[in-house]
């Protein structure tokens, strides 16, 4: 391969801005991880001793940690079930089907990732308020999958267009109906995506902060709301111990994406950050070739 | 030769009416058409009442008076005084994040498309990772990180930087920080697409007929990168401009930004339509950068456009 | 892997015979934003009739078939099987049978399953189900094969999956898109025997679509050789060959020579052709529409080599290229620079030296007659 060899010098200062800047990326949550372990919540870093103290905290007499979570692990269970659904008919619909309007719909679909977050809030703010609803597990979950569906649904367009569609014609051919196919040849097909969408579904809502924060009432408070009330008036030590638990849970649904992509046999799969998509920059579309 | 016999039944559509009519019965009585609008139904619904219809009332609200007249006043509003300072302080701040985030986004990526693929996958990785790690605790960790006794004012008094320890929290050099680690995942992966793409043969080529390091970066690399550059500095400053988590705990009175403005105007205020006027004009903004983009998409199509428009 | 690709000749479950049922397609019509891909096809199959429909790509033959099977509906026309206007009816409700060119096994059933699905889809009973499953696996070969997944499976043997799956719910027609085609040659030239041999021992009526001209030969009752959405003649593989109604047919399956002329002499019996390197050729009685010029076609395996002077033309051997039992020879004949090359196919003993003064005859019965259409035929 003919190509340029860069200097020795410039080698060596690329890779070691390359390494402040991954350094850069990866402190912050090293820090909380490590810090969360450690005897003095504010003090030097690497802590000087170590305690599983904070984490005792949470779940400790009159904490309101664990309504918070069990709070926000309904919405997000919720938020899942609603993207699913969505999702894959929709998904569906724009893959597999003759659509009038079919960017119109994907447009629409897209829309909602690169809409600034507080225009969404405050317009479903002022929907629920009056219908008093704020406060509300289902309201702040049907926010949510505002945000979380169209994720659901690029993850699935995907896996769809990783389906062979004619699969599903050699099933109609032989009598299966849309149903029996969908049931019996395209779920257990898309059944990775399907956990896929499902994860990333529910880390956006079990993430998510300034829809809660508009839809959230005194005595409904989900964890990165209260995260967030914590950090900006109240400092209470444990709140390390929650970060690192909300850093756990996202390593984790991590990790189980890339388990059932592997298991699958699936490929590398595009679009790692949705918002990409949606602005229409599939990665590699400016490539000069 | 083929069997030409008689058409005995009529069961064929007239193919004989206008054009169109005949075209946009078909497209109603397609199967795959019926079963297109069956699936896009629910999530088209759900977004026009959750999605569509709330923006849409907040434009509303934005143009209603006291007395449920019309006015533009909530937008003079936020033109003026401390409003149009946050308003600027909004620009501001998302303009020097988008560049910090593309320098530093570029730098990173050139690094990665020059790795094997093992090491460039374990960066990338790194580069992803914390992108699905709630915002929220990664702005956390920049405040433990750099507070009066952070780990990085420790460092630097410990090597005696001059001038260590700095105020880093609760002002801008905070705010920018925060906010560029969390538009870098966006930068770096949309660089690095469009650097993979690069023909690598391109420089060497061009080191070939005698040009130098400097001359190859400027004239060949950078104007084949350039399409990416703008991408990435369009979309994190457009991510920026409604962003609220880092700079509502990392900065200072002089960082407020127009999401916490809303925020503040909403749930202490009770003054909503103000708020939604400013949620209009960051709405208008978003778009601006939206059509910016499409602009930009392809240098030849943009000149075009641009010659079309003025 | 050991392949097993030899399908034994097992007998034939009976459960499996005498399913075939006559199709009827008339004025079948079907553009795609305002280009023709079908127009006006129509044509009368019998039960039990193997017919090919034989065409490059975009003839239409295969959006034809995909008229018939239900997966894209015709704008105008109607399709009738066995009695039954199918013409609108959904895929699923046509109960035909489907084989298609990427097999379409699916990739998470075994064999067996991919093979008991439309019976299960039928609400087949479980020990009918059982026994008519092992029948038509053991009648392909593929018993040892029962529990694996398709991808672990050759391509012939997911092909003959892929006809197992079509066979064991007794369709009363099966439609097969080009399934050989992404075979190598010797797989296919073994699925073509079988598939013929099954075909006509179960009594099925199949419509199957290709563009390898020797393929459709082997397999065929009859043959509709299709050309930009239409049927330019639909006829057994004989009449194809000998009596090509169009250049196109001559061309297509028989590789034909085309040789100008005009016509100078029309009898009962015969048809005298001027040709425009001097020689005269006579071909076999035939309507030929009046026209300025015409068209002698001849197969280069119906030409003979006769002494140079004799015959309808005289050359130079100018290539001679052994292919296995035939050589195949092009010579270039006098008389006109424009002429080119005749092609001819000889025995491999009977090959010329390059550069032997030869001339060319050939039986009339083998010489078709066309205007030309260059010529405003």
């Amino acid at each position: 391969m003919i190509e340029l060899r860069s200097t020795l010098a410039g080698r060596i200062t690329l890779t070691v801005l390359a390494i402040l800047i991954l350094l850069v990326l990866a402190l912050p949550i090293v820090v909380i991880v490590v810090t969360s372990f450690g005897k003095d919540a504010f003090g030097s870093f690497p802590p000087d001793s170590w305690t599983l103290g904070w984490y005792k905290q949470l779940f400790a007499e009159g904490s309101k940690w664990p309504a918070a979570l069990s709070l926000s692990a309904l919405v997000a269970a919720m938020t899942t079930v609603f993207s699913l659904v969505l999702g894959m008919t929709a998904a569906t619909a724009l893959v597999r089907s003759e659509l009038p309007l079919r960017s119109a719909v994907y447009g629409l679909v897209l829309a909602p990732l690169v809409i600034p977050q507080v225009v969404v809030a405050l317009g479903l703010f002022l929907l629920f308020e009056p219908a008093a609803m704020l406060g509300s597990p289902i309201a702040i979950a049907l926010g949510h999958t505002v945000l979380a569906s169209p994720i659901a649904v690029m993850i699935l367009m995907a896996t769809l267009k990783g389906i062979d569609e004619r699969l599903e014609d050699a099933a109609a051919s032989m009598g299966a109906s849309r149903l029996t196919i969908a049931r019996r040849i395209t779920f257990p097909l898309a059944a990775p995506g399907l956990v896929a969408a499902g994860i990333f579904a529910f880390i956006t809502s079990f993430d998510e902060f300034f829809i809660s924060q508009f839809l959230s009432s005194v005595d409904t408070v989900t964890l990165p709301v209260e995260v967030f009330n914590v950090l900006q008036y109240n400092v209470d030590p444990s709140v390390t111990a929650v970060s690192a638990i909300l850093i756990a849970v996202a390593v984790v649904a991590l990790a189980l994406v890339a388990a059932v992509r592997r298991l699958s046999g699936s490929g590398a799969q595009d679009g790692l950050l949705p918002t990409e998509t949606a602005v229409g920059l599939p990665a590699g579309s400016e490539t000069a070739k | 030769m083929a069997v030409l016999a008689p058409v005995s039944d009529s069961t064929a559509p007239a193919h004989h009416k206008t054009p169109r009519k005949k075209r946009l019965n078909r497209v109603w009585s397609d199967r795959r058409t019926r079963f297109g609008l069956f699936n896009a139904a629910p999530v088209v619904v759900y977004l026009l009442i959750l999605f569509v219809y709330p923006i849409f009332s907040t434009l509303m609200l934005s143009i209603e008076g006291e007395d449920g007249g019309f006015t533009l006043h909530w937008y003079a509003d936020a033109f003026r005084g401390a409003n149009l300072e946050i308003l600027l302080t909004t620009l501001r701040i998302s303009a020097e994040t988008s560049l910090l985030a593309l320098v530093t986004g570029f730098l990173l990526a050139a690094a990665i498309s020059r790795l094997k693929p093992l090491w460039a996958g374990l960066a990338m990785l790194v580069v992803v990772v914390p992108h699905f790690i709630s915002a929220l605790v990664r702005t956390y960790g920049w405040i433990i990180l750099l507070g009066d006794n952070g780990v990085v004012n420790n460092v630097l008094t410990d090597i005696h930087f001059p001038g260590a320890p700095f105020q880093l929290l609760y002002n801008e050099i905070g705010v920018v920080i925060g906010t560029t680690a969390v538009m870098l995942p966006y930068t770096v992966l949309l660089l690095y697409a469009v650097m993979k793409g690069i023909d690598r043969r391109l420089p060497a080529a061009a080191a070939g007929m005698g040009a130098g390091r400097l001359t190859i970066f400027r004239r060949v690399y950078l104007p084949l990168v350039a399409p990416g550059l703008v991408n990435a500095g369009v979309l994190s400053f457009i991510l920026c401009l409604g962003y609220y988590l880092t700079p509502a705990l990392m900065g200072g009175e002089k960082q407020t930004m127009v999401a916490s403005l809303i925020d503040e105007q909403v749930m202490k205020q009770n003054q909503w339509n103000g708020a939604s006027a400013l949620g209009i004009i960051l709405l208008l903004l978003t778009f601006a950068g939206l059509v910016l983009l499409r602009l930009g998409r392809s240098a030849g199509e943009a000149l075009r456009k641009r010659g079309a428009a003025s | 892997m050991p392949e097993a690709d030899v399908m034994p000749s097992l007998a034939l479950p009976e459960t499996l015979t005498g399913s075939g049922k006559p199709v009827s397609v008339t004025r079948l019509r079907k553009t795609y934003g305002g280009v023709t891909a079908v127009d006006e096809v129509s044509m009368e199959i019998a039960a039990g009739e193997f017919v090919t429909f034989l065409g490059s790509s975009g003839s239409g033959k295969t959006t034809t078939l995909m008229m018939i099977a239900g997966f894209c509906e015709p704008d105008s026309g109607s399709i009738v099987v066995g009695g039954h206007d199918m013409t609108r009816l959904a895929p699923q409700k046509r109960g035909l049978g489907f084989v298609f060119q990427q097999y379409l096994l699916f990739p998470h059933m075994t064999v067996w399953e991919n093979v008991a699905f439309p019976l299960q889809l039928r609400g087949v009973p479980k020990a009918e189900l059982r026994r008519r499953v092992g029948e038509t696996l053991e009648m392909a070969g593929l018993s040892a094969m029962a529990r694996r997944r398709p991808r672990e499976l050759s391509g012939g043997q997911q092909q003959r999956v892929a006809l197992c799956r079509a066979l064991v719910y007794r369709p009363p027609v099966i439609l097969m898109d080009e399934p050989l085609g992404a075979l190598d040659k010797k797989l296919r030239d073994q699925l073509q025997t079988e598939i013929k041999r099954i075909q006509r021992e179960l009594g099925l009526t199949v419509i199957y679509v290709t563009h390898d001209q020797e393929e459709a030969l082997v397999l065929s009752d009859r043959i509709a050789v299709m050309r930009d959405g239409r049927i330019d003649q639909f006829d057994t593989p004989q009449e194809l060959f000998e009596r090509p109604r169009t250049p196109f047919v001559a061309d297509f399956l028989g590789a034909a020579n085309f040789l100008p002329g005009q016509v100078a002499e029309q009898t009962a019996d015969h048809i005298l052709v001027r040709l425009d390197t001097g020689g005269l050729l006579k071909a076999r009685p035939q309507a030929v529409p009046p026209a300025p010029k015409v068209l002698a076609a001849v197969q280069p395996g119906r030409l003979v080599l006769c002494p140079a002077g004799d015959g309808f033309c005289t050359g130079t051997v100018e290539t001679v290229t052994y292919v296995g039992t035939l050589v195949r020879v092009t010579v270039r004949s006098d008389g006109g620079a424009d002429t080119g090359c005749v092609r001819l196919e000889l025995p491999a003993g009977r090959a010329p030296a390059l550069g032997a003064r030869v001339g060319l005859t050939a039986d009339p019965g083998n010489v078709s007659v066309f205007a030309d259409p260059e010529h405003g035929g």
